[in-house]
């Protein structure tokens, strides 16, 4: 464990691990900094200017987000850090053309609406170039983005991928899939990662269920995911008025996937909602039909089947097929119920084939 | 970076196919190439594409009209306007291709310390004059540190960071260390390195050996911008006749060749560059002195400050006539590069070195675009850092500009803040926007109209100098306050001035 160093939080005493960020050391003595390019996944950058604090000892203001505190470090939140916030969201404010074009959830306007910030005027160059792409999944307006860099770099530092650039320099700067190719003709995945760290929106779900719905008005339902193994936690994000699920979200403190996603995780939910889809129970009966019926009898059939084949033919005529689907925990049980209670070891699994 | 300019000089403009297929053959990946690949200005033009430039002292004598003359007979070759080419004692000026028109005349005088009366042709007239002798005995570390000190030697860059305590603090971290020229050379209305680096590049490279023996770096890196193909002939010449005669030996100096962005003579941001990447500011601290090129202490000195040094080694800090070079352009009879003192006025210049004014004065840039604007009524006032900073200005990198009477200071201010706007890498909101911002501000002013009150845009000029992550952002707001002081009228429209 590091060792603990004292600082100086606005006048008052204050102990954080050494090289903690100051960010985090303030927000745990209360105080909240608020960042827009910051991600807790990505390396500091320090480039949107929305977190600087003063330290003693520094001719300027340092970001909270990339200062690492520091054994009699003295720090200041108060005296003119608010004014420069305040001036920087006017800023962000005078080329921010659409707050909203996905219905996610945008942090530039409600760090302007608790600041009281309202841009001066729209500059005359705040138009970026459109970008339309033909894949189903991801939208992306560039009169929504900020330029905080934090797509590009998740897709560089956490997936390893070459989907997004930041692109050009001075009002020219734009962020846009590689050489504004489809994403679909990129290295991207698809996974959505970009825009799950997105802080103002500007990449967005495609609304595939036809709701346009605000994120903020869905009802989050906190599952597993049933895709694989891996066992990520997400959020089913239901529409309270149809009572369908419209997108899926997850949280960075979630354990296994720390809110990242894959495309299936993402994406892939409207199965949920098909009309082939089994919701309960059913058992093919002596008229060689399907019928609906309790988990108890379904299972007593199954069984009582197994055990039938057991008595006639041995165990050895019984295998188990399990499915990457599972989770680890499910894949031990099959295996377990395979070879101590049939007394098989045929069991296999789709991931081989 | 070094691929992408053989690719620009020896195939074509770099088309995304062709940045593809260099990611794939250096095996990175494709989206970081064209995001280098698009941050500057001239990787996506034909290398024979016509460069007019339209920084503020070519802007003053007609570079719009020429502009336009040219875009109209282009014939199918490219003609963009281009941020200060360096070549403002004969604005106004373009490139054709690597070629300078109208023809490169080079003014100076005679300087006991630089010598740039007399060009060097070759290593063995250098060596006549006396050079390589201080390379070739070079004092104790400690020495050299002392006399640096002794000299009042600062960074000619325009930043003016102690020489000799910026070394003290390179040479106190652990090895290997590398040595880094910043001959970058942007700061529009500066001209002086590529005239250093034209007549004597043996000097600087001396300087530069210098460094490099004091350090105990083996590696060394000179960082030209890509505009200045003559002095890339020159230097690479005098590295090969330095190679042939065993100078280099143990050592590899080498050229890396910008494309075309001003941000990358901010010394993190050309770090940045020569790694590969885009030319974006790092947060400091860190500074280069500790982490610097891939990740190693690193010495970074600009092109003139280093080709002071053989003198100072040999005559002694003391005895060093504490000088440097000053670009004086614009409205003057003798447009040039002359050595003066630092305690020089504008008047002295104008009048003394530069032939006089051609016409009646209206403003003074005293060094580069960040540097401040002031009124004729600061023409006597001694350039030095102290007494410029009560006018709220700098010295910067020494480049007088001297602007008539005829140009108005709000044209001045307008093209100043396009400029910075133009170069802003992007990085940090505060420059990326607060200078389109002023810009904006500027050009609705000429208007009549008022796009903020004067309150905002102080508010605005704050944060830009205070939260800007490095000195594009932080200095930009000099020549706007500057205004306000000494232009109150053009600003009325904006109502009263902040109470502070």
């Amino acid at each position: 464990m590091s060792s603990m160093v004292r600082f100086t939080l606005d006048g008052r005493e204050a102990s954080a691990p050494e090289g903690e960020l100051l960010v985090h050391a303030a927000a745990r003595h209360g105080v909240f900094i608020p960042t827009l390019c910051h991600d807790d996944k990505l390396d500091p950058y320090g480039g949107c200017r929305m977190c600087v604090v003063g330290v003693e000892g520094s001719p300027r203001p340092l970001p909270a987000c990339a200062t690492r505190v520091a054994e009699g470090m003295v720090v200041s939140t108060n005296s003119n850090v608010p004014a420069f916030r305040k001036t920087l969201t006017e800023m962000l404010l005078a080329e921010h053309l659409d707050p909203n074009p996905g219905g996610r959830p945008n942090e530039l306007t409600d760090l302007a609406a608790d600041l009281d910030a309202e841009a001066p005027f729209i500059l005359p160059d705040a138009k970026r170039k459109e970008y339309e792409d033909r894949n189903r999944l991801m939208g992306y307006t560039p009169d929504a983005c900020i330029l905080c860099n934090r797509c590009v770099r998740y897709t560089q530092e956490v997936m390893q991928c070459s989907a997004l650039s930041l692109e050009g320099r001075g009002p020219h700067a734009r962020i846009v899939p590689t050489w504004e190719r489809s994403w679909l003709d990129t290295e991207c995945e698809l996974c959505g990662g970009c825009l799950s760290v997105c802080p103002t929106g500007a990449i967005f779900e495609k609304f595939l269920e036809g709701t346009e719905q605000p994120e903020r008005e869905l009802v989050k339902t906190k599952t597993t995911c049933t895709f694989c193994g891996v066992g990520c936690q997400l959020d089913l994000n239901v529409d309270p008025e149809t009572n369908r699920i419209v997108k899926v979200t997850s949280e960075p403190h979630y354990v296994s996937n720390e809110g990242n996603l894959c495309v299936k995780g993402r994406f892939a939910f409207n199965f949920v909602h098909h009309p082939d889809r089994l919701t309960k129970p059913m058992v093919r009966r002596e008229d060689g039909e399907l019928h609906e019926t309790s988990w108890e009898d379904a299972l007593q059939v199954a069984a009582d089947g197994l055990n039938r084949v057991k008595a006639e033919h041995g165990p050895q005529a019984i295998g188990f097929l399990a499915s990457a689907r599972l989770t680890m925990e499910e894949n031990f049980l099959i295996q377990k119920l395979a070879r101590s209670v049939v007394g098989t070891n045929s069991i296999h699994s789709c991931e081989a084939t | 970076m070094d691929n992408l300019g053989r690719i620009r000089r020896e195939i074509g403009p770099v088309t995304p196919e062709l940045s593809d297929a260099l990611a794939d053959h250096m095996n990175i990946r494709r989206g970081e190439v064209h995001e280098v690949v698009s941050f500057y200005s001239f990787l996506e033009v034909p290398a024979d594409a016509v460069r007019v430039c339209i920084g503020p002292v070519c802007d003053c004598l007609g570079a719009k009209d020429l502009l336009a003359r040219e875009q109209e007979n282009a014939n199918g070759v490219p003609v963009l306007g281009v941020e200060c080419l360096g070549h403002c004692d004969i604005a106004p000026v373009l490139m054709r291709g690597d070629v300078v028109e109208p023809d490169v005349t080079r003014r100076t005088n005679t300087g006991s310390s630089l010598g740039l009366e007399q060009a060097d042709q070759t290593l063995a007239e250098y060596e006549a004059r006396g050079g390589l002798a201080v390379l070739r005995n070079l004092p104790a570390k400690e020495k050299i540190v002392e006399e640096l000190k002794a000299s009042g030697l600062t960074g000619y860059g325009g930043a003016g960071f102690p020489t000799g305590l910026k070394w003290e603090a390179v040479a106190k971290e652990p090895a290997p260390r590398y040595v880094v020229v910043n001959a970058d050379e942007g700061e529009p209305g500066t001209i002086k390195d590529r005239y250093v680096m034209e007549l004597r590049p043996h000097l600087m490279l001396e300087g530069t050996l210098i460094a490099m023996d004091f350090a105990e770096a083996t590696e060394g890196f000179i960082y030209l911008r890509e505009e200045y193909a003559t002095a890339r002939a020159r230097l690479e010449q005098a590295l090969e006749e330095l190679r042939a005669a065993g100078v280099l030996d143990g050592r590899s100096l080498e050229l890396v060749i910008g494309a075309g962005a001003y941000i990358c003579g901010e010394e993190t941001a050309m770090l940045e560059s020569m790694e590969g990447r885009r030319g974006m500011p790092r947060l400091k601290p860190p500074f280069p002195s500790q982490v610097g090129y891939l990740g190693r202490p690193t010495l970074i000195n600009n092109v003139e400050t280093l080709a002071h040094i053989p003198a100072i080694l040999r005559d002694g800090g003391e005895a060093w006539p504490r000088v440097r070079l000053w670009s004086v352009t614009g409205a003057v009879t003798a447009p040039g590069c002359y050595e003066a003192p630092l305690d020089v006025t504008p008047r002295q210049l104008i009048d003394d070195y530069a032939g006089g004014a051609t016409e009646e004065i209206g403003a003074v840039v005293p060094g580069g675009a960040a540097s401040g604007i002031l009124p004729p009524a600061a023409l006597d006032v001694p350039l030095t850092r102290e007494s410029l900073r009560e006018w709220n200005a700098g010295p910067g990198s020494a480049a007088l500009q001297v602007f008539p009477a005829s140009y108005s200071p709000l044209r001045l201010l307008a093209e100043t803040m396009r400029f910075f706007a133009e170069e802003s890498c992007q990085k940090c909101t505060p420059c990326r926007i607060g200078n389109r911002g002023m810009h904006h501000l500027v050009e609705e002013l000429a208007n009549g109209e008022a796009a903020m009150t004067r309150e905002q845009a102080e508010e605005w000029l704050d944060a830009m100098a205070a939260t800007s992550i490095c000195g594009l952002g932080q200095g930009a707001p000099f020549p706007m306050r500057n205004a306000f002081t000494h232009w109150p009228e053009l600003f009325e429209p904006l109502g009263e001035p902040a109470i502070k």
